[in-house]
């Protein structure tokens, strides 16, 4: 009797399980995908991140109930998943960066050409971007959601606040002087 | 709660063109069909470690299932070690000790055929005690006496340093 109950229990549990697992998908699957773009800018190294990111959660569901902010949790997740791909991944071609980017930014308005030398911009500036040292490099892109406040920055990578905003402002000036370098170059 | 944690970092609205890019970039869309995607893939994913995860027909729900698989692994573990036993030879005991010869070591020290012999003390050697009367003692033995007293000074010296010598008599 006592090992039916404990089935039944289980099994309901399972369902709990399941459910909140799916109400965690519905509700930050597209956040996630943000955070795991904005790094790896590829649409299907995202997705791919974000569904390896789900899959951690769901090995350790059992902690679920423990967490006190799922979406700061599930974003530091991510966020490390992305890291990680980052790192064994190969150097992409610049070349693949702007297509994607062309792909995959809005357009409206524009036309064809206007739309290539948009693509051609951010391309540029993102590539100033990767030669910010990694840890300005970080707080700057995520510092671009603005969903996530300082604090819940500081709580996806670790750090203080303070260390957040000291971060910040490196990045902010190394980026100035970045673009005005190549500026003057042309 | 304080208020100043929770306000998102504000940027200046004309600081920074690649902010723009940046923020462009951080509110793209999501895919179509992204949450059915992960989902699905969850669903396909195993959920529980699949190493002590019985097949469904091996399920054991009923006890008597149960005590017949601990049957057969308690048989399995005696059997094999009676198998074990059964097929290794004891070694037989050795009567005698024997130790190797003394060989001397090339360029060593040889006992040179020197044969050893036991370390024996010679037992003390009793005289034959004097028979004397105990009635009538020696005049040697009175001088003995008091030369243990004085510790090996005889008595007689003792006296003669102790008293002066007479003066002479005019």
């Amino acid at each position: 009797m006592e090992i039916a109950d404990k089935a039944v229990y289980d099994g309901t549990r399972q369902h709990a399980e399941e459910a909140a697992l799916a109400a965690l998908v519905s509700q930050y699957a597209g956040t996630l995908y943000r955070v795991a773009y904005s790094v790896l800018r590829n649409s299907a190294d995202a997705e791919d991140a974000v569904q390896e990111a789900f899959l951690r959660v769901l090995r350790h569901r059992d902690m679920l109930h423990e967490v006190r902010d799922q979406r700061v949790w599930l974003i530091r997740i991510v966020w490390n998943v992305v890291l990680d791909r980052k790192r064994r991944m190969k150097t992409r071609p610049e070349t693949d960066d702007v297509a994607e980017l062309a792909r995959v930014l809005p357009a409206s308005g524009l036309n064809a050409e206007e739309r290539a030398a948009a693509a051609q911009h951010h391309a540029h500036v993102l590539s100033c971007v990767e030669q910010l040292p990694a840890k300005e490099r970080q707080v700057l892109m995520l510092s671009a959601f603005e969903e996530l406040t300082s604090v819940e920055i500081a709580s996806v990578l670790g750090i203080t606040e303070s260390s957040v905003r000291s971060r910040l402002f490196r990045a902010r000036n190394l980026m100035a002087g970045l673009l005005n370098h190549e500026r003057s170059a042309r | 709660m304080n208020p100043s944690t929770h306000t998102p970092i504000t940027v200046n609205p004309g600081s920074s063109e690649f902010e723009a890019t940046l923020r462009l970039i951080a509110s793209l869309p999501a895919p179509e069909g992204l949450e059915e995607r992960v989902e699905a893939g969850l669903h396909k994913a195993p959920h529980r470690a699949r190493i002590l995860q019985w097949p469904v027909a091996l399920r054991l729900e009923n006890a008597w299932v149960r005590t017949a698989a601990a049957a057969a692994i308690v048989f399995v573990v005696v059997g094999g070690g009676w198998g074990i036993s059964s097929r290794v030879q004891p070694a037989p005991q050795v009567r005698a000790i024997t130790t190797p010869p003394h060989g001397s070591a090339p360029g060593g020290f040889s006992s040179a055929g020197a044969m050893r012999t036991p370390q024996t003390l010679n037992g003390p050697v009793v005289a034959h005690p004097v028979a004397t009367h105990p009635a009538t003692p020696t005049p040697q033995a009175k001088p003995a006496k008091k030369l243990s007293a004085h510790r090996g000074k005889p008595v007689s010296a003792t006296r003669n340093i102790a008293q002066p010598a007479a003066p002479p008599v005019k």
